[in-house]
């Protein structure tokens, strides 16, 4: 079966070999981003799912280069804006 | 060789069964290529998509332990783990699910739970077509297992099993917590 998988531990993901992988460089627990910040987890999926699509080389992983500093400062706003989107 | 042999080797190496690789290629590196720097350990097992997502069905599996309130939880508590698994209605929103593990912070997806399970970005994308379906439900567990070739016999049997035969997934999205 087709599968991609999304991860925070490059060095864990690049051990186990799994078909896939979209890395974010960002804490446990915070694989999707922030909360309330619907475009950025949307963004996340949509890259995985691309991923799956075009990923035909065995043990790709594909970087998302976005800093955890400018998700935490868009979290903030959205949390200052009563975390509506 | 005989073509026998050939064809038990093949079988007996699921690395190789439903890839893209001809069968007994290991073999044959091996046999003409002595000493080769390509090893067995170096193989990649990978399935690509058969159809477009749009009429694909998807699948979530995550280690993140999220289940619906009204479920009873997993033991986190357990030395060794819990070593079974939480099936969540793919239909299902924030306020009916609750995050019970203790080895990874879920503070913030205590307050959204796409944050580490995007079940309702998915459901959106099901919403405007981009995706042909989702399962009936998706699939949840605890990480923290102590004994990963148990796990892999239970938990990652039953799940794969649930995934291919109950549900008919096309493809899987997987989120390791």
């Amino acid at each position: 079966m087709p599968t991609v998988s999304v991860t925070v531990a490059r060095d864990v993901t690049e051990a186990i070999k799994v078909p896939r992988a979209l890395f974010l460089p960002w804490p446990m627990g915070h694989h999707f981003g922030a909360p309330f910040h619907r475009d950025l987890q949307r963004r996340v999926v949509l890259g995985a799912l691309g991923l799956l699509e075009t990923g035909d080389e065995p043990g790709t992983i594909l970087d998302l280069p976005v800093k955890w500093a400018e998700v935490r400062r868009e979290a903030k706003t959205l949390s200052e804006q009563g975390r509506k989107l | 060789m005989t073509a026998a042999d050939k064809s038990t080797l093949s079988a007996a190496d699921p690395r190789e069964a439903g890839t893209q690789l001809r069968p007994g290629l290991w073999q044959t590196i091996n046999e003409r290529y002595p000493g080769s720097m390509i090893r067995k350990e170096s193989f990649v097992p990978q399935a690509r998509l058969t159809k477009p997502l749009a009429t694909s069905r998807l699948t979530l599996v995550s280690s993140c332990g999220v289940h619906l309130k009204t479920d009873k939880p997993l033991d986190v508590c357990h030395p060794f783990g819990d070593f079974r698994f939480m099936r969540v209605p793919s239909w299902a929103k924030h306020d009916e699910l609750i995050i019970h593990q203790l080895k990874y912070p879920h503070d913030d997806a205590d307050l959204d739970i796409n944050v580490i399970f995007p079940i309702e970005r998915l459901q959106e994308l099901c919403h405007e077509g981009r995706l042909g379906g989702l399962t009936s439900n998706f699939f949840s567990f605890i990480g923290y297992n102590m004994d990963p070739e148990k796990f892999e016999r239970t938990v990652a049997a039953e799940i794969a099993e649930a995934v291919v035969g109950e549900e008919r997934a096309d493809c899987a999205l997987l989120a390791p917590a």
